[in-house]
């Protein structure tokens, strides 16, 4: 069997050369991108959340999409890291900071995504003084908030053990502590669609170990690109050995999650009625194009991580953007199939606010998506995503994440 | 107390007098209706399904369904929807809003919540209606009152009080005696979606 267990060998040369140039332009770029975002944002709150596509029967979009997709994606580096600490297994081959710190910066864009999508952000506080804790919500800002600090802290550990100054068990137990909350974080974000008996494609019991397979998938895809541009930008050295042990993790949590759609998808299908409606939008419908790429992205990319032969750095890297772009169109089907399937849908009163097509009749707005984002959505997301990536470049600029000798 | 409404729909003519006399009384900016009257029938308002002679058109009047057992007040996470525990309300608190849309998309009523999408616009300068409603602001969810300032001077809804057809009527339903209940006794009811568990506090008579 022709394992690539050698295929790239990083050279001691380039190392040297990271942070350079192009890591500073890296970091222009994405502040320059994260300044024109927090400036749509600025026209979005004066000129009023009209200029978005949300309107009042599709009443969430893009930002909500986004971060349901940026809580998944802050999962991998966690639990790739966290995992073998806690059970005492072998590592992944030092990469655990640069995955927890990939966490950190996702966690933090999921926040700015529920941010930019308040009508009210300055009442944020109200949020800490009137938490009202029956709101599965309130629960995931909690959780969330824990997350961050969670993973600031057991990074900060993770430095502070190899300096000798944490003992391995306190490290272990920070891990453990890690590792329930990640999956948590999902479960309780699946949770806020999850409860809702008012949308027939959400009220699922599957919903939140959906949303923890779903991160692991896109998790464990973002660790593999990360970690193979940086080896190949010579930042650190990695062991195809360790890209392969996570390819076939990959594999099988594409693999589970693919599973858990084909269990959702029968058991609303086949009563008939309404959850075959769900099917029905779905496969043929207006979702179409999302399933799809979904299905097929998901399964080429297991078929990658379970033949040895094409589990080469560029056919990982590829099958890992297939699966993040997956589980992207997951999300993005999540929100919009809420959507789509109203439970009154008598003609009334149309007007602007009701629904973001609006110039026809109801059912003309919801024969193709009943919800688009418009470009200023898609601006202040793209700021969103800038801020994570000047975070991400300054971590590898200025914080000590390269593996050390004997590290896991 | 439990107030709530009850509409007879074989008296609803879809006029939507009760419609327009909301937003009058609540000075609703353009664009926002808290009480619509659907067509159950055709795509289009007003128009029938299939045809002669087994075309089919009737009305629905909905509005905010002020529920027993409200989904939107367990969603909202800084308590700015809840229920009024006096006259059993489900009310909005315009100041306390963050404007996270959570209640709209928990409630199983689609549309009777409306968010503020831009600055307030009305068609004329100066403000209509009661005097004590709310200002309205941008960016937050709004939705019937159950006209709560009228009820507590004790005047009925304004759509109670405008319905062309005497359609509506408002009251008490924790009381026995009341009109609502005697009606709900007496005549062939149904609610919106009472397998959502809602257990909402509009009664339709059929």
């Amino acid at each position: 069997m022709t394992e690539n267990t050698r295929a790239a060998s990083p050279s001691k040369a380039s190392a040297a050369k990271f942070g350079g140039r192009g890591l500073n332009v890296a970091i222009a770029v994405a502040a320059a991108v994260t300044v024109a975002g927090i400036a749509l944002w600025g026209m979005q709150l004066a000129g009023g959340m009209m200029q978005t596509g949300m309107r009042n029967l599709d009443s969430w979009g893009l930002y909500i999409t986004s971060f349901m997709f940026f809580v998944g994606l802050s999962a991998g580096g966690l639990i790739i890291s966290s995992v073998p600490k806690a059970f005492g297994m072998k590592g992944f081959g030092g990469i655990s900071k640069v995955a927890v710190w990939t966490s950190i910066c996702c966690t933090v864009l999921a926040i700015g995504f529920v941010v930019v999508d308040l009508g009210q952000p300055v009442r944020l506080w109200e949020l800490f003084a009137y938490s009202n804790l029956s709101s599965p919500l309130m629960w995931d800002i909690i959780v969330l908030s824990t997350y961050l600090i969670l993973s600031i802290v057991y990074l900060w550990a993770t430095l502070r053990a190899e300096a000798g100054k944490v003992s391995a068990t306190a490290l272990r137990v920070i891990s453990v502590i890690a590792l329930v909350c990640a999956v948590l974080v999902h479960s309780v974000t699946a949770w806020i669609f999850g409860l809702q008996q008012s949308h027939e494609f959400w009220h699922t019991a599957l919903l939140a170990p959906w949303f923890v397979s779903s991160a692991l998938v896109c998790g464990v895809a973002l660790v593999l690109v990360v970690v193979i541009a940086l080896r190949r930008a010579g930042y650190m050295q990695l062991d195809q050995e360790n890209v392969v042990k996570m390819a076939k993790m990959l594999g099988a949590f594409v693999c589970i999650d693919l599973y858990f759609f084909g269990c959702d998808l029968l058991t609303s299908a086949f009563p008939g009625g309404e959850g075959a409606e769900v099917a029905a939008m779905l496969v043929t419908g207006p979702l179409a194009p999302f399933f799809w790429t979904e299905v097929v992205g998901c399964a080429l990319a297991a078929v990658v991580c379970f033949t040895p032969r094409l589990r080469t750095s560029g056919f990982i890297v590829a099958a890992s953007l297939l699966a993040i772009a997956g589980i992207f169109c997951k999300r993005v089907q999540l929100l919009v199939g809420g959507f789509q399937l109203p439970n009154l849908d008598y003609a009334g009163a149309l007007t602007q606010h009701a629904v973001t097509d609006a110039s026809g009749t109801l059912a003309n707005a919801y024969q193709g998506m009943v919800y688009w984002p418009t470009a200023l959505e898609f601006g202040v997301a793209l700021g969103i995503v800038g801020l994570g990536a000047l975070l991400l470049c300054l971590g590898f600029k200025y914080l000590p994440l390269k593996p050390v000798e004997g590290s896991r | 107390m439990r107030y709530g409404m009850v509409i007879d729909l074989k008296k609803c003519m879809g006029c939507q007098t009760c419609s327009t006399a909301c937003k009058l009384a609540n000075n609703l900016p353009a664009g926002i209706w808290w009480n619509r009257v659907l067509t159950v029938g055709g795509e289009q308002v007003d128009t029938a399904r299939g045809s002669y002679p087994n075309a089919e058109l009737s009305h629905l009047p909905v509005a905010c369904q002020h529920c027993e057992n409200p989904a939107c007040v367990k969603a909202c996470p800084v308590g700015a929807t809840y229920k009024d525990a006096d006259t059993g309300i489900v009310r909005q608190d315009y100041d306390k809003c963050i404007g996270c849309r959570m209640c709209m998309s928990a409630c199983p009523y689609n549309g009777v919540r409306s968010f503020n999408w831009e600055e307030p616009k009305y068609a004329v300068d100066f403000s209509v209606g009661e005097v004590e409603s709310p200002a309205h602001q941008k960016h937050v969810v709004e939705k019937c009152t159950l006209c709560v300032g009228r009820v507590a001077k004790g005047q009925k809804p304004k759509c109670v009080e405008a319905c062309a057809g005497r359609a509506r009527y408002f009251g008490d339903f924790d009381d026995p005696d009341s009109e609502v209940s005697q009606l709900v006794r007496a005549r062939e009811h149904m609610r919106i979606l009472p397998e959502m568990g809602t257990d909402p506090s509009v009664y339709y008579l059929v």
